[in-house]
């Protein structure tokens, strides 16, 4: 048995690493994706007043704080059993769009397009936004900069503080929107719009126009046929902010659509003793493995899935549907002759007990549920994070990847890694939540080990 | 000159919060007379590049993991060091862009970027545990580091004066 391991993992969130086996005749026999632990977060949180926890929960995400923040706020409100006026739920929904415009610009921009603008082959050292913006032109690198500024901008002014917000209270939201600041976000969410609809004509020229690309998001390497969840508004629209959970099957028929507070009646978690990190999947259907199709209960919470649980396509581009769909939510919002209303607290009189939040964060759905004494003093937590959801598509797709890519008397190359990698960087996973450390090496790294775990060959990716 | 001081980390995971903890101290120390902007964040690449638009120079304080790494062992780095020591263009913010790729990408934009970047970077212990207190040896170098920025900041005589530890960064 050979082992092949790359280790980091270039451009994901955490320290990540894959090690894939080969067996005596040089094909896969297996391929993980391990992952660091990060321990201790709810000995961290018991104890403490559960109205902190949208302000400790955004720290455990150094990618995401927006989508932790969000749905922690959603859980309190459960928890206190407050219900938020029309108003705060717009004001929520307006920043919440503003988050997916910026987030969803920096995943295609930096993450995905370095793959398909720049070209899966292409050195390493070309592979990032900066080879993206030699390809695309300057004007295009300022607009992406100007993009991410702008929304931040919102992000800022609507949350409290930028990065990490304050603003979000059981039942309510801090800060109410004054005319002034409404007619400007007014006029950043047309400039998104324009922006939006510019990178989908972007996505159709370089890459649906390109049949080499076409070819290999198609081919069966990059293809994972399972359940997609979604969230889901009372017409199944998608909704980032708030719905029913909607699951479709392979096929695209409805499967279930259950309220994110029955999670655990729907979704069970497999363990594995390789990772730390569990594998949820539909308890209904049941854990089969790392298989995919209808009998097997693995189902993906991406833009993809969110798409296809909503009433097809590649995982990228419908993250730029989504950017555009962000964009136009925001402009409507923006318009609402309701968003200016300064009513956005309620007063909290129950007594706290349990409660859930979800949101569809840009990585998958996002729930919180705490467990509170009378006081509102945490007694539990649980969190499935974006992508846990898609662990186990993850490691599918990473065997798939090496299966194509390594086959009997195949050469490894550093570009057969890359497309490896290419196989999970489309679920933008985001595993390490926040570990962000200054690395002094942290190279890309490949060990393969013959069948008594010799080193036989070690490649580097310095890049 | 606009000087921009950043602490890097996240001040829930133990020994990642290093950062943060020296620029708090820093801001303390601060007299009132010296026009610096401290500021904290978890958040590298792009993010961090477009919080340092419009400074002249910009100190970053982090924490810093490696093999070697003696924990409590203070460096001082420019962005020329940052390259030796990191070979990879991906690895300060792995989700988007590394630090030094997002300089580069803001430059050829033409955003208004520091000509100054310094980076003092702490080997550290244990950034895998959630927790709010740091490790004994890293917690110990927060006044030095704290001093060696303030010396910057202030000229060194000002720094010795004020002297929260005495000594000097091991450089």
């Amino acid at each position: 048995m050979r082992q092949i391991t790359i280790d980091p993992i270039t451009r994901l969130e955490g320290h990540g690493k894959i090690e894939i086996f080969l067996n005596d005749e040089g094909d896969v026999a297996n391929a993980y994706f391990v992952v660091p632990e990060l321990r201790g977060f709810e000995r961290f949180c018991v104890g403490r007043p559960a109205e902190e926890m949208p302000r400790i929960t955004e720290r455990i995400c150094g990618v995401c704080p927006e989508a932790h923040h969000m749905a922690s706020t959603k859980a309190l409100d459960a928890l206190f059993h407050v219900e938020p006026s029309p108003v705060v739920k717009k004001l929520r929904e307006l920043f919440y769009s503003a988050f997916y415009v910026a987030d969803h610009t920096t995943h295609f921009y930096a993450l995905g397009a370095p793959d398909f603008v720049v070209g899966p082959d292409a050195p390493p050292a070309e592979r990032n936004i900066l080879g993206v913006v030699h390809k695309v032109g300057l004007e295009v690198g300022r607009q992406v900069i100007e993009a991410r500024i702008r929304n931040h901008h919102v992000i800022e002014l609507m949350g409290g503080r930028g990065v990490h917000p304050v603003a979000g209270l059981p039942g309510g939201w801090s800060k109410p929107l004054t005319e002034m600041e409404r007619q400007e976000i007014e006029e950043i969410a047309r400039e998104n719009v324009a922006f939006g609809q510019f990178s989908l004509k972007l996505f159709e020229e370089i890459v649906l126009g390109n049949p080499e690309y076409v070819d290999m998001i198609l081919s069966d390497a990059y293809t994972q046929r399972t359940y997609y969840m979604g969230t889901v508004d009372e017409n199944n629209h998608v909704n980032f902010y708030d719905g029913m959970i909607r699951v479709v099957d392979p096929d695209g028929n409805e499967f279930v659509k259950y309220h994110p507070k029955d999670y655990l009646q729907h979704i069970a978690e497999h363990v594995e003793p390789w990772t730390y990190l569990k594998f949820p999947y539909l308890k209904a259907v049941g854990w089969k493995g790392f298989v995919d199709g209808k009998d097997s209960g693995v189902y993906c919470a991406t833009p993809l899935s969110r798409l296809n649980a909503a009433d097809g396509m590649a995982t990228h581009w419908a993250r730029l549907i989504e950017l555009l769909y962000a964009a136009e939510r925001m402009l409507e919002l923006a318009r609402d002759p309701e968003i200016t209303d300064p009513n956005v607290r309620v007063e909290v009189t129950n007594t706290p007990d349990e409660g859930v939040g979800c949101v569809e964060a840009p990585r998958g759905t996002l729930t919180h549920h705490y467990w509170t004494d009378e006081n509102g003093i945490l007694t539990r937590v649980n969190l499935i994070v974006g992508t846990t959801n898609n662990y186990a598509p993850i490691a599918m797709s990473v065997k798939r990847a090496a299966e194509s890519f390594i086959k009997k008397g195949t050469v490894i190359t550093n570009g057969l890694l890359n497309r490896i990698e290419m196989a999970f960087r489309l679920y933008d996973p985001c595993l390490g939540c926040a570990t962000h450390s200054l690395p002094g090496q942290m190279p890309l790294e490949a060990v393969i080990y013959d069948a008594d775990g010799r080193v036989v060959e070690r490649l580097t990716q310095y890049i | 000159m606009r000087t921009l001081v950043i602490g890097l980390g996240n001040p829930i995971l133990r020994d990642d919060g290093v950062g943060v903890r020296v620029a708090e101290t820093v801001r303390g120390l601060l007299p009132p007379d010296v026009p610096v902007d401290v500021r904290e964040t978890a958040l590298g690449g792009l993010t961090l590049m477009e919080f340092m638009v419009g400074y002249d120079r910009v100190i970053l304080v982090d924490a810093l993991q490696r093999e070697s790494g003696v924990p409590g062992t203070l460096h001082r780095w420019t962005l020329d060091d940052l390259r030796s020591v990191s070979p990879t263009q991906h690895a300060a913010s792995p989700h988007d862009a590394t630090l030094l790729t997002a300089l580069e990408v803001g430059r050829r934009m033409g955003l208004r970027l520091p000509e100054e970047v310094i980076i003092y970077a702490i080997d550290v212990e244990d950034v895998l545990d959630f927790g709010e207190e740091l490790t004994p040896a890293v917690a110990a170098v927060i006044p030095k580091a704290a001093d060696a920025i303030l010396a910057e900041l202030c000229g060194i005589r000002e720094a010795e004066k004020r002297g929260t530890s005495g000594g000097k960064a091991r450089m």
